[in-house]
């Protein structure tokens, strides 16, 4: 960060009263700073900066230290030293029109840019208790939909940029680390130590990436020294974590009732006699097991987070360790990481630099989580404890097979992972030719996972295999080797940018597994070495990418600005009839407000339109699915093992990428020195050669064959507006709101316009639909049932809607349900900054979802109510309710499912923060110390009734609120 | 770069090399950035799978062809097991029960769909999918066997080859047989499938020629496959003569089937037992059950009646396991005073039983009803729920009462008995199991004899089983499609394919409304035909597929 005080005149020694005048202008160049924060260090005396970037205050002494801060800029501390007129320059933080902007190989300023790279916001990945970088994603940018599938400690998380244009194949972007290409869990990277994250949206913008461009590209960059004396940066948080929100089962008594109602077989027949021994000792005892709560805990999350960086004009360093805790709200789910960072950028001589952003990380998941969906389904009457309150493996005597949700807690499990991240670089100007450099990535990514498990007699799956090990060790070695060749020229008004890539990439991922079972004892768990069977089981997959790709960026006169790409890219996963695809694209900008002709300099700081068009891939093919395979199915021969092995996957010579085809139109504009801020884009894209799992013929032995047929269309809209809506003295109100529109749709599947039932997928629907029977209400006891479409039904049964209304029910009469196409997802932040205190909230919400509720389903519990569910009211001849059937495992023969609207607002974040004055930091030799508290998920609001709108199962480990407090300390 | 080696004679103006100096330094840029490229891409490019298996690796010799064979018989085995490869669902399901001798003792889907049918038996039933699926997937894998097999280029003897193809025409017999049993017409796949021969126009072919396509896979393995195999496992000629047999009397061919049946037994090779024998002959039994123990199975083991046995083991790759017990016995421990124990023959969950008309058809000598053969008591064995005024070691009779499910007191089969002592309420066990018994071939021969109008030798022939099972001899005029069909429930109660023999004799819809009190108040005549999975409807994407009728 670059600080400059410049003394223009002598100091005035005076006692007490000075007058300081200054002037604030931008460190780029970018003239003068209006508006920004002048505050005399540990007082509240302040003022603001004029329209000319002067100020003028008074100070209580020539030694005190002015804080300088304005939104959008590097807050300071300017030391006066008696200095009474002094010049200071800001340095921008955030995105801005200005700001250079990382685009994969290379970087670009703002200005320059004519895709669409749309880049999260700093504060998403400060003070925010973050496991994984995509957490910091989440609402952060229109057009990117991040999803928690399921909660948890580690949770996992799926991104999503602009819809879904596969409908069977991948639709993770692809991640880029430091210029490489990261594979596997981003969970494995630490947030704390990343500076910058881009996401490449349009054709134009992610064509660099040619075959594996289609889903968007998220650019990762982790943090840089700067020139300037060594920065030290402390920061440590701690918080809890509790369950969000609980469905609410039956408890002992209702389970009774409902079990007796259920089963008995005439009204008169005595409840009692519908439990089993153990359910009545059960009711007697007050036995009132509620299986949710027990499984779950007050989690917490920890992390310590020391960094130092600076650097001189030829070094330039970053040094980061962190330690991460977390516990999550399931018992036993547990998530730790420590990484290394050490960042280096060296200048070797004036035409000679290298450098290497390296990460070492180490995360343990050791434990086996209590299973969420037996403790759901699993009887309140029944305890998971003895009388000494251990575990008991079979908890309900007549039901041996339901294991206790509890076992997991029992098995032996540690599972470290260890992983070096590393991107290198070495560049060399070209003599001879001005503006030419020869640059080389070399990036490898070293990993290995290291699983032992062992379940013991005091599990069922260990009693019934004698003691069973899992043993797993998995390595992944991948490099990525890229020749870069760079000319960047400014001739007059002409500039241009060009890049050149040859490029090799390599992924090694093997498996040695061992399944151990029949072990004498557990004693040694699976460190044992005398199991009866071990079963090895092995795997090795690996794939080579080649590619060659060659960008030009022209500008004129800092006016009209045109991108060309092309990547061509050869995958080993290719059919070998196509082994290479070649993915151009063009893209074209327009600075409008530098125009000379541009009416509105005063208040428009700028205003730029965009357009883009071009073609991406999506390479997700996974090797060797091309050829034919066959899966193990062995036999005997008398006792000895037969191996057998069976066709099971098909094979297609001609299997290639999809291919998007996709435009992009969008408008930036500044105005008022970045008062308000807006992007507004919107786009269509067409995919055709879909990768598809095309359902076939049973009779051909194998179900299905993935095939490139079929086409998707995804068109949308997209904004994001900052706005400053107040800003007095010290008083500053940030908001920032991005909105997102996705519409997509199957254009065509198999060539024929022919809907695919089996599969679900509907020509001209989007691509996830609910498609199945509609509840139509309950058969009342007047109903004329037996001139109904379902003559056989009984009062309290669900009625089925005759779609068709040919008076029968049968598989012409599934229909359409909802959408479970969101009709808009948004994002808000509000951040309030008074003096010394910052407030801020983020909401993020999803709204016009509709999906069916797995907790409403009416035949979950077995015949015979071995499984407890959710607290319902049933149709009964007394109340004839029209809303929910009978309680009778008939009552719904076709188990027509329930549907909620899955809409959803949630408070995501909530921040205060507290900047401590300085003198008081300053006794701890500190330069500046804040403290904070951040609460996460801690507001839903929706109409779904069931765990979480957001996650996939809604029988699994509850999404968590967290709260945290922590502190950062600046040296 | 050389431009230093250029002759001093030659003006060569600074400008030159400079211009020459750019050149090589862009041509060296060049070649580095293209050498990762240059060196055969197509080569970089080519996979070369470590770690799986591809077919035009697998079948290239005889042991190959022998993998390919293993996983037919694995395929078989499915049988016995669960819907999804599992412990639940017992595939079996869909012969024995809603039948005249079994139904659904449970409320689970499978036993649902046999015991209620009407609206649960329709085309998405994922149980009888499952069963579909399995047939399909075992036919392709045959036909990929019997289509490779002409390739020049393996390395075999012509005889090999000739015993591989037939014991694979055997076992896409055996996939034809079960699927134009359970859903008559059904489409025919004889080729191996490939990401080029995909069909959208299936047509489904006639029971008749399907029939014929089986009775051409077995008289080809009949003629190709050896009499005996020191593998326990395989199939022999006898195999498929007795499936001939079966698949000639559903034709009407009588005379025919006696022929293969009677080839079977005059073979010399089986007989039925008749003396105690194997691992448990000095404890109390009867030489009917010994066959079922697992130690006695094999034809190695001193089993004489075993046409076809199932193999199985513990903790061996390849070992298999299987849940018949677990299906078939009550939840007998559910009753006061009882404990699943080895004795008791491990645990079951009650999901099959034997109708009432199934466990009463014996006379009181037959040992095949009897306590060894059929639980008729048990003994105490749980001091901590033992009943008021009992002691360990007392006698629980089981009771034939009106079938209804979840009925812990009844009588359950014991031929399927097996637990290990480590874990004596597993869910799977491990021991062998006959699938095809020459008393099954007496039957059959004994059913060709009566319908080509010899009631004497068929009685004659019955005789010799009821002879060895205690029970009273019969006369010719005994002898009906009734009575054979009674003396088959007698022999081979939860082994039979029980529903195939109804559906053959054209008897089935009349014995369940006659036998099974759960289905007999729902069924109908459409129910004698599955429906056709409704994907495989769906996915004939050019050419109707009719659905079977009333569907």
């Amino acid at each position: 960060m670059s600080m400059l005080l410049a003394v223009l005149v002598a100091p005035q020694i005076e006692a007490q009263q000075i007058t300081v005048k200054g002037t604030i202008v931008g460190a780029d160049g970018s003239g003068p700073v209006a508006s920004a924060t002048v505050v005399v260090q540990g007082t509240t005396i302040g003022t603001l900066s004029d329209q000319q970037g002067a100020f003028t205050v008074r100070v209580p002494g020539p030694n005190v230290s002015l804080v300088i801060s304005r939104i959008g800029y590097v807050r300071q501390t300017v030391p006066l030293n008696g200095a009474a007129t002094l010049t200071i320059r800001m340095t921008r933080t955030t995105v801005a029109l200005s700001d250079v902007v990382v685009v994969g190989y290379g970087s670009q300023a703002r200005s320059d840019i004519t895709g669409s790279v749309a880049s999260v916001k700093p504060e998403r990945l400060e003070e925010k208790p973050n496991v994984s970088v995509s957490q910091a994603i989440e609402g952060a940018t229109p057009g990117v939909t991040v999803t928690t599938n399921s909660a948890g400690a580690e949770p996992s998380i799926a991104i999503q940029v602009r819809g879904r244009n596969s409908i069977s194949a991948s639709t993770s972007p692809l991640v880029v680390v430091d210029g490489i290409p990261y594979y596997g869990n981003l969970a494995e990277i630490n947030p704390s130590d990343i500076a910058s994250i881009e996401i490449l949206k349009d054709a134009s913008a992610a064509a660099i990436y040619g075959s594996r461009g289609s889903n968007g590209v998220v650019l990762v960059t982790s943090r840089k020294g700067s020139v300037g004396k060594p920065k030290v940066s402390y920061s440590a948080y701690t918080g809890t974590q509790r369950i969000a929100n609980l469905p609410t089962l039956m408890n002992a008594q209702q389970f009774a009732d409902f079990k007796c109602v259920r089963i008995r077989t005439s009204p008169t027949q005595d409840c009692s006699t519908t439990l089993t021994a153990t359910e009545k000792t059960g009711l007697a005892n007050g036995t009132d097991t509620n299986w949710g709560r027990i499984g779950t805990r007050d989690g917490n999350q920890m992390q310590n987070d020391l960094s130092i960086s600076g650097g001189s004009t030829d070094t330039k360093y970053y040094l980061g360790g962190t330690v991460l805790a977390v516990r999550g709200v399931a018992l036993n789910d547990n998530f730790n990481r420590s990484t290394v960072r050490l960042n280096l950028d060296q200048v070797v001589r004036p035409w000679l630099k290298l450098g290497t952003s390296t990460q070492a990380a180490r995360t343990k998941r050791d434990g086996v989580p209590v299973n969420f969906t037996t403790a759901f389904f699993s009887n309140p009457l029944i305890s998971p404890y003895d009388a000494n309150g251990n575990v008991i493996l079979v908890p309900w005597p007549e039901d041996p097979i339901t294991n206790n949700a509890l076992e997991n807690l029992s098995v032996i499990d540690n599972d470290q992972n260890k992983r070096i991240f590393s991107s290198n670089y070495l560049q060399a100007d070209i003599p001879a030719i001005k503006g030419l450099s020869y640059r080389v990535n070399a990036g490898i990514d070293l990993a290995s996972r290291n699983l032992g498990r062992y379940f013991g007699r005091n599990t069922q799956t260990g009693l019934t295999a004698g003691g069973m090990s899992i043993l797993s060790n998995t390595s992944r070695t991948d490099w990525t080797v890229d020749n870069l060749l760079l000319y960047k020229r400014v001739l007059g008004r002409h500039s241009f940018d060009l890049t050149g890539l040859a490029s090799e990439q390599s992924n090694n991922l093997e498996t040695d597994g061992l399944r151990g079972q029949g072990y004498p004892n557990d004693v040694l768990g699976y460190r044992s070495n005398l199991p009866l069977l071990l079963v090895p089981g092995d795997s090795v997959v690996q794939s080579k990418l080649l590619s060659q790709m060659g960008r030009l960026n022209y500008g004129y006169d800092g006016r009209y600005l045109l991108t060309l790409t092309s990547r061509r890219d050869g995958y080993s996963g290719f059919g070998r009839n196509n082994k290479y695809g070649t993915f151009p694209s063009v893209a074209l900008g327009w600075n409008v407000s530098n125009e000379s002709f541009f009416p509105w300099q005063q208040s428009v700081d700028a205003l730029k339109l965009r357009f883009s068009y071009g073609k991406n891939g999506n390479q997700a093919i996974r090797p060797y699915q091309t050829l034919s395979q066959l899966d193990d199915r062995s036999y005997l021969n008398g006792d000895a093992p037969a191996p057998g092995y069976i066709p099971v996957t098909l094979g297609n010579p001609n299997l290639k990428w999809e291919t998007t085809l996709s435009r992009n139109i969008g408008l930036d504009l500044s105005m008022w020195q970045g008062r308000m801020t807006a992007t507004v884009e919107t786009y269509s894209s067409r995919t055709s050669d879909l990768l598809l799992r095309r359902s076939i013929s049973s009779v051909q032995g194998i179900s299905s064959i993935t095939q490139n047929i079929g086409k998707t269309a995804n068109k949308g809209f997209e904004m994001e507006l900052g706005i400053v809506p107040l800003r007095h003295g010290t008083f500053e109100w940030n908001t920032n709101l991005n909105l997102s529109v996705n519409r997509n749709k199957i254009v065509d599947l198999y060539g024929d316009q022919t809907d695919d039932i089996g599969s679900g997928w509907f020509i001209g629907q989007p691509i996830d639909v609910n498609y199945g029977y509609v509840f139509d209400g309950i058969f009342q006891a007047g109903d004329d049932i037996a001139k109904s479409a379902q003559p056989k039904a009984k009062p309290g049964d669900v009625r089925v809607k005759d779609v068709n209304g040919d008076s029968k029910i049968d598989a012409l009469d599934r229909t359409f349900i909802g959408s479970l196409q969101p009709k808009y997802t948004a994002g808000l932040t509000n951040s309030i900054r008074f003096a010394r205190v910052t407030f801020s909230t983020f909401f993020n919400t999803v709204q016009g979802v509709t999906r069916s509720n797995q907790l409403l389903g009416t035949n979950q519990v077995f015949t015979d109510v071995r499984r407890n569910t959710v607290y319902r009211i049933y149709w009964t001849p007394e109340t004839p309710i029209n809303t929910y059937p009978s309680n009778s495992n008939t009552s719904n023969p076709l188990g027509v499912p329930f549907y909620e609207d899955a809409s959803f607002i949630r408070l995501k974040d909530i921040t205060l923060s507290y900047d401590i004055p300085s003198d008081f930091a300053k006794r701890f030799g500190g330069e500046s110390l804040r403290l904070y508290v951040n609460g996460r998920n801690l507001w839903t609001r929706t109409k779904w009734t069931g765990l979480d709108p957001e996650l996939d199962a809604q029988r699994n480990v509850p999404l968590e609120k967290v709260v945290t407090g922590g502190l950062t300390v600046r040296f | 770069m050389t431009t230093t080696n250029s002759n001093p004679n030659q003006d060569v103006s600074m400008k030159t090399i400079f211009r020459r100096r750019t050149m090589m330094t862009l041509v060296g840029v060049a070649t580095l950035m293209v050498a990762p490229v240059a060196c055969n891409s197509d080569d970089i490019l080519t996979e070369h799978p470590k770690d799986i298996i591809v077919a035009d690796n697998l079948y290239t010799n005889l042991a190959g062809f022998e993998a390919g064979l293993n996983a037919l018989y694995f395929e078989v085995r499915r049988e016995r097991f669960g819907q999804a490869n599992d412990n639940n669902n017992i595939l079996a399901t869909a012969y024995s029960i809603g039948t005249d001798n079994g139904f659904g003792l449970y409320l689970s889907p499978p036993e649902r769909l046999f015991s209620e049918f009407g609206m649960l038996n329709n085309s998405q039933n994922l149980f009888t999918n499952a069963f579909w699926t399995l047939m399909y997937q075992t036919i392709n894998a045959a036909n990929t066997i019997i289509t490779r097999a002409d390739n020049p280029n393996v390395k075999w003897t012509p005889e090999d080859k000739a015993r591989v193809v037939a014991e694979a025409r055997l076992m896409r017999a055996w996939a034809y047989r079960h699927l134009t049993y359970l859903w008559g017409d059904v489409p025919l796949n004889l080729e191996e499938s490939s990401g080029d021969n995909i069909r959208t126009d299936w047509d489904r072919a006639p029971r008749d020629s399907v029939r014929n396509v089986i009775i051409n896979d077995l008289l080809f393995a009949e003629a190709n496959l050896p009499a005996a195999s020191t593998n326990p496992g395989k199939v022999t000629k006898a195999v498929a003569q007795h499936y001939l047999a079966e698949m000639y009397l559903w034709k009407g061919d009588n005379a025919k089937a006696e022929v293969e049946a009677q080839a079977v037994i005059s073979s010399g090779l089986y007989k039925l037992i008749t003396a105690r024998y194997g691992v448990r002959a000095s404890q109390p039994g009867t030489p009917f059950t010994d066959q079922f123990i697992d130690g006695n199975v094999n034809r190695t083991q001193g089993n004489t009646e075993v046409i076809w046995a199932l193999q199985y083991a513990q903790n061996v790759p390849g070992g298999g396991a299987s849940i018949m017990r677990r299906s078939w016995v009550t939840r007998y421990e559910s009753n006061k005073g009882m404990a699943v124990s080895v004795d008791n023959g491990g645990r079951g969950i009650g999901r099959l039983a034997i109708t009432n008309y199934g466990l009463n058809l014996y006379g009181p000598t037959d040992v095949r009803g009897g306590q060894f053969a059929i639980r008729r008591f048990y003994l105490f064995n749980n001091p901590a729920t033992l009943p008021a005024g009992k002691k360990i070691g007392d006698t629980l009779f089981t009771v034939v009462a009106t079938e209804k499910v979840m009925d812990a007191l009844r009588p359950s089969t014991r031929k399927w008995d097996w637990a290990d002592p480590n874990d004596v309420t597993g869910d799977a066990q491990y021991g062998d199991q006959p699938y095809i018994r020459v008393a099954e071939t007496y039957l059959l021969l004994a059913e060709a004899q009566m319908k080509q109008g010899n009631p004497g030798a068929a009685a004659a022939t019955i005789n010799i089983l009821r002879a060895r099972a205690g029970a009273t001899p019969i006369t010719a005029s005994d002898v009906t499609m009734g009575f054979i069909l009674d003396e088959r429930s007698r022999e081979l109660v939860t082994e039979e394919q029980r529903r195939y023999t109804l559906i053959r004799t054209g008897t089935w819809l009349t014995r369940v409304k006659q036998f099974n009190k759960l289905a007999s108040p729902v069924v109908q005549a459409r129910d004698s035909l599955l429906p056709i999975p409704q994907a495989v409807i769906d996915a004939n994407l050019t050419k109707v597929m009719p659905q079977n009728p009333g569907y």
